[in-house]
């Protein structure tokens, strides 16, 4: 049964839809303005920057150096049995040691310390540049991808600082100086010696950049290993309902062959790099042999020299890979720089106005904010409007209900009074106030929302109410939960009010949530309350308990209460029906029955099944 | 926030224990392992002789030219007095790239075996087995672990169990080898300049080793660190419409800055200790060579020691030795994080399956559908409250029946003993007079159509999804099915009809559709019981309706339970339980509920007090 067929369509497990980022550029051609910016970040930390430019150029000239007093050392002392130079050798050798590796404990930790710093500032800008985007662009943008963002790009860009600038430096020093010592020992064996860097050259990038191909092809790979598995585990119950486990393993096994078949390859590319970089230098080492070895004997060269030059060339060729790796390093962080600041770069749809001002709250006992929309028309794209032409006016402390189908506009109203998003065309006046006029966070200040699933952050119960009021006590949010009348309810979690929620607390109920959603909102005091489906994803017997608590939360407020379940609705002030965003019938519960509109068809089509009976 | 903690090896099986099970998982591929370890002791041997040769051609050379006398060498190699410089050159410049060759291919074919031994054998075996193991494990274990965990024993613990054999067992191995033929080469060099040369080298690997234990919590806190940033980004996304809503952005922005700054300041010691660790073995390698400088090069002036095929060759060794300072760390972490991984991924091979068939099963192809729950008991833990108490209930074929019941009062886990999915701990099953227990399983859930509440869809097509259990059914099949459920047409609106990809942008379907083409699955195998647990929960009221002919029509003729809140739903059963607390607290039908005080005619007052209602005005 293991055998796939792949022409079988229905033999897959799962298609895993091709992601934008997929087609992400993994590299980019060296750019000096990126890498200007970049470097801008260091700025806090200029005076570790100079300090580590002085360190990586004196480091470029110490590593050869040493090398060049072993091979003087070998070639001159030691082969003529000097003993006394011999001592001296070694003893500048110890201190030039000495000193070499005392100084690269800072020219590390600088390295380091100036890599953590530009992350730091990097994430900290882009976190600051995401708060402010509006609600539409949460929207277009996926998750994983500002993730990816703070992550494995700001990763690449943290190699580029604190690895590429300074390794490469000091390895190209390192080549400079070794060079120059061998061409003044003899520069005729220095060019033969020379002429073999380019093949090195060459050799190294172009398996690199295989090697970065493959890598991807081989991340793909393993990204249908995952997907798999995750929908496997996600399945389990459907998998196992349906007999299908053999028939997955099968499959999960020939994804997993054809994973390993990229790291083959994957591996097959590295093993013939290092053993062709190896063969080079074997090369090198009989040609220097061979060459030297004729100019020793005609005495143009001498042998000493000859020493020196097979100690000092590794000096010269090492660099060459190391810094080719510097190099794709380099071409990685160009792209990850690039997808950064695209990210910080994004420039919101809209902001508020800078004359916006704070709406003013009045008294405690104000009786909520009065809510009109005049001529309000939106789309989410401008193109196709949603909502046409929409007049409305909610008293302080009236309670509207929108009802409607899914897509007539409901939760397009509630996000326009929210001022989630700006209108179209028309005006929307909180307390009679342009709400363009009104800074966005002094609006939330006095609002209170709850939406059909809401997102409870990883905390305590008491953290994800208080949050709406930062500085409330535990007795403030006890007061609102007893006011709600769920106090209880939540004193009887595992852990009462101090019981863990979100990814890693424990599974609280669809009814819990909403209770914690409905305290949250009490808790900000707020003059408009939003309940965006509040009570649709609760069951029969938990739904009873949340009507009172409804009643409590919208008492003496104005508030918006989008709804499905009739018995929330007759609770309203005023019934507003939508169709394809437009308002078809407005007033009392009682009035749109007696009227026998749509309402009453929408009414009698939710009950007429428990009518039958 | 508290100080996080590396994560501590869990309670379990001892190290040694473990050990000795991963030497027998190496043991599985001991040819290959074998084949890997010959080629590194040719390859080994190349590099020696070659190295020599090196030496030789100095030492030759230096004597040529009239410096010194040829002293003997270890590999005894004397060119005849008589050959021209340039052709005893010629000839060791030969050997030289000849060896140079035949290493080449060698480590080649060396590093290509290693992979294949790894990444196409035992990662792949092992995986295989991991998952194969994973999709028979009972519910149990999917209800008391994370995808994520789960996910990472498949991929990231399973390449860990594998460093065991690649990273420790065979390079431990090769070191071991390696190391002790350069000493005893270097030793019949010299024994006082080996001793002097090597002397610092046990301090480099313990400090190495140690260093790497010091160094691993911090950098697994530091993980940890990440995460909570991550997690702080992710969960400011995700909740944004909270955080906007109630206008609490500088509070959220605190939170992630003080998780981002968290991660800098842990950092600053780490890298403190990473600056101090390689200055320092940095310079012990250097001693290493000032040692050989003073005390070789003495030794050389004496004439004691060639300065060719002894020196050079000395040098060229030592810095082989200083390279597996590198090694001795990497092992050393590799012990420890393969030993964390195989402690997870044996979990998941040792759990018990402990729903099977019982070996002297009943085959039952076709099943009429009668089900008896005779006094059936059921609590997660043999301490722990019992979910299901002493429950009584006998459903004949064809009938419907309706469960009511708040969350937690135990009836997924009542429908869940049907299928087997739990096995009940007291009293029995019975499906057509047999104990669940004694039929064979695969029997029992192909006679199972299943909905849930919200039914996972796999991101593969609407025909793949609809024949997910049946995957060759043919497309006429697969359309009757559509059908039935009252799919076919919004299946055909889609942009490529049945072969849609689920979960690609813009094929979002509706709760609505998703449960029917949920229903189309289930009723495909034309299963004699069908379990419904709430299958409307997740539909608007509005659309409800749209699923009700798909119900009907599924529910026609099969023995069918189904777990609902609405009464519309109910209101379809032949009769009707209430559960509470784990036990039945009302049975009956619509009617006969609706003439008893109790929670049922509770819950139908809420949803029926817009019904009465109604009736005041007169419909239009």
């Amino acid at each position: 049964m293991s055998s796939a067929d792949p022409t079988d369509l229905n033999l897959t497990l799962v298609r895993r839809p091709k992601d934008d980022d997929d087609e992400a550029e993994q590299f980019k051609p060296l750019e000096w303005g990126l890498a200007r910016r970049m470097f801008g970040y260091t700025k806090p930390v200029k005076r570790k920057v100079r300090l580590l430019v002085a360190l990586t150029i004196i480091r470029s000239a110490q590593l050869p150096g040493l090398v060049w007093i072993v091979s003087l050392v070998i070639a001159g002392p030691i082969a003529h049995g000097n003993l006394a130079m011999i001592a001296v050798g070694t003893a500048c050798y110890g201190a030039l040691a000495i000193l070499t590796d005392g100084m690269f404990h800072f020219r590390q930790r600088y390295a380091l310390e100036i890599g953590e710093t530009v992350v730091n500032g990097i994430r900290a800008e882009i976190f600051a540049k995401m708060q402010r985007q509006p609600m539409s662009f949460f929207h277009r943008m996926k998750l994983g991808r500002i993730i990816s963002r703070v992550t494995s790009d700001v990763e690449a860009l943290r190699v580029g600082i604190q690895d590429v600038a300074f390794v490469s430096t000091i390895q190209f020093g390192q080549m400079v100086f070794s060079a120059a010592a061998m061409a003044w020992w003899d520069w005729r064996l220095f060019l033969v010696v020379a002429a073999m860097a380019p093949v090195l050259w060459v050799v190294n990038n172009h398996f690199r950049m295989k090697f970065s191909r493959l890598t991807r092809a081989s991340q793909d790979s393993f990204s249908r290993v995952t997907a798999t598995l995750a929908e496997s585990v996600s399945g389990i119950r459907v998998t196992q309902g349906f007999v299908r486990q053999k028939t997955n393993a099968g499959l999960f096994r020939s994804l997993l062959a054809d994973h390993s078949r990229y790291n083959i390859a994957l591996a097959r590319t590295s093993a013939i790099l290092s053993p062709l970089l190896e063969l080079n230098s074997q090369f090198f080492v009989a040609i220097l042999l061979m060459l030297g070895g004729w100019r020793v004997f005609h005495g143009s060269m001498d042998i000493g020299d000859l020493i020196k030059f097979f100690l000092m060339a590794n000096q010269f060729f090492s660099p060459i890979t190391t810094i080719g790796n510097q190099y794709n390093q380099a071409l990685v962080a160009m792209a990850g720089a690039e997808r950064v600041f695209q990210l910080i770069d994004i420039t919101p749809d809209w902001e508020d106005d800078p004359r916006a001002e704070e709406l003013p709250r009045p008294g405690p006992d104000s009786g909520g904010m009065r809510v009109e929309f005049r001529g309000v028309s939106f789309g989410y794209d401008p193109s196709r409007l949603v909502l046409h032409d929409i007049d409305l006016c909610v008293e302080p402390g009236q309670s509207v209900a929108l009802v409607g189908h899914t897509g007539s506009g409901k939760s397009s109203i509630v996000n326009l009074a929210a001022k989630f998003y700006l209108s179209t065309r028309g005006e929307i006046l909180m307390d009679a106030r342009d709400i363009r006029m009104i800074s966005s966070l002094s609006l939330h200040r006095q609002m209170g929302i709850v939406h059909q699933q809401n997102f409870l952050f990883s905390g305590t119960v008491l953290d994800n109410i208080a949050m709406s009021r930062p500085g409330a006590s535990e007795a403030d949010v006890r007061a609102v939960a007893a006011r709600l009348e769920c106090l209880d309810i939540l004193e009887a979690l595992p852990n009462g009010l101090h019981t863990e929620v979100g990814e890693r607390g424990a599974g609280l109920s669809v009814g819990q949530r909403q209770l914690i959603c409905f305290c949250r909102a009490l808790l900000a005091d707020p003059r408009l309350v939003i309940l965006d489906e509040a009570t649709s994803s609760i069951d029969a017997l938990t739904e009873h308990r949340l009507q009172n608590a409804l009643v409590t939360l919208l008492k003496g407020r104005t508030s918006f209460v989008v709804a499905h379940r009739l018995s929330t609705i007759r609770h309203a002030h005023a019934v507003i029906v939508l169709d394809q965003g437009r308002i078809v019938e407005k007033g009392t519960h009682i009035q749109l029955l007696e009227a026998g509109g749509r309402y009453a068809g929408l009414y009698r089509q939710f009950v007429q099944v428990d009518e039958r009976s | 926030m508290p100080e996080p903690q590396p994560v501590a090896a869990a309670a379990g099986p001892s190290n040694w224990k473990l050990i000795v099970r991963l030497f027998g998982l190496a043991w599985r591929y001991r040819l290959h392992c074998l084949g890997v370890l010959g080629i590194q002791l040719v390859l080994l041997t190349m590099g020696m002789v070659g190295l020599s040769m090196t030496g030789v051609g100095i030492d030759y050379i230096r004597h040529k030219v009239g410096h010194t006398p040829l002293s003997a060498n270890r590999l005894h190699l004397a060119f005849p007095d008589a050959w021209p410089w340039s052709k005893a050159l010629g000839v060791l410049a030969g050997v030289i790239l000849v060896l140079a060759l035949c290493r080449a291919v060698l480590n080649y074919v060396y590093a290509v075996s290693v992979n294949i031994l790894v990444q196409q054998k035992l990662v792949v075996d092992l995986r295989g087995e991991v998952y194969d193991k994973l999709q028979r494990l009972s519910f149990r274990f999917f209800d008391a672990n994370t995808t994520g965990s789960i996910i990472t024993r498949v991929t990231s613990d399973v390449q860990a169990v594998r460093m065991f054999v690649d990273q420790v067992l065979i390079q431990s191995l090769i070191m071991v080898i390696s190391l002790t033929v350069y000493v005893i080469y270097m030793a019949s060099l010299s024994p006082g300049l080996t001793a002097a040369c090597l002397g610092t080298t046990p301090f480099l690997w313990i400090m190495a080793a140690r260093f790497s234990r010091k160094i691993q919590p911090e950098y697994a806190k530091n993980r940890i660190l990440v995460e909570r940033m991550v997690q702080a980004l992710t969960e400011s996304i995700q909740g944004i419409a909270v955080t906007k809503g109630f206008g609490r952005e500088a509070e959220d922005r605190a939170r992630f800055d003080a998780a981002n700054c968290a991660v800098f300041e842990q950092q600053r010691s780490i890298f403190w200790q990473v600056s101090l660790f390689s200055p320092v073995v940095g310079f012990l390698t250097r001693v290493n060579t000032l040692v050989l400088l003073g005390y070789g090069g003495w030794l050389v002036a004496q004439n004691k020691l060639p300065l060719g095929a002894g020196l050079v060759v000395f040098a060229g060794l030592l810095d082989q030795f200083s390279g597996q300072v590198n090694n001795v760390a990497t092992i050393v972490n590799s012990v420890q994080q393969s030993l964390i991984g195989a402690r997870r991924v044996f979990e998941i091979l040792d759990s018990p399956v402990d729903v099977k068939s019982a070996p002297n099963a009943v085959r039952r192809p076709h099943l009429d559908g009668a089900v008896c729950l005779e006094d059936v008991s059921f609590g997660y833990d043999q301490t722990g409250q019992p979910l299901l108490r002493h429950l009584q209930l006998d459903v004949k074929p064809g009938e419907c029946v309706a469960i009511l019941g708040a969350t937690g009062s135990g009836k997924s886990i009542l429908m869940g003993l049907i299928p087997r999915f739990y096995d009940a701990t007291g009293g029995r099953v019975l499906v057509d007079g047999i104990d669940v227990r004694n039929l064979h399983l695969d029997d029992l859930r192909r006679n199972i159509g299943l909905v849930f509440q919200e039914s996972f869809l796999f991101s593969n097509t609407v025909a793949a999804n609809i024949a997910f259990g049946h995957p060759r059914a043919t497309p006429a099949q697969i359309e009757k099915a559509a059908r039935i459920a009252a799919a076919h047409e919004f299946i055909m609106r889609l942009p490529r009809g049945y072969d849609t990809v689920l979960g690609e942008s813009g094929n979002s379907l509706s709760g609505g559709q998703r449960q029917r083409l949920a229903i189309a699955r289930a009723v495909l195998l034309e299963p004699a019981i069908l379990l419904l647990d709430d299958p409307t929960a997740a539909i608007d009221s509005e659309t409800e309706h749209e699923i009700f002919e798909a119900l009907d029509r599924a529910i026609s003729g099969r023995t069918t339970f189904i777990v609902a809140h609405r009464l519309s739903t109910l209101r379809r059963a032949d009769y009707i339980i209430v559960m509470e607390n784990g036990e039945i607290v009302q049975r009956g039908t619509h009617s006969e509920l609706m003439r008893v005080p109790g929670p049922y005619l509770h819950v139908a007052n809420l949803q029926l007090v817009d019904g009465y209602q109604l009736q005041v005005p007169p419909a239009a």
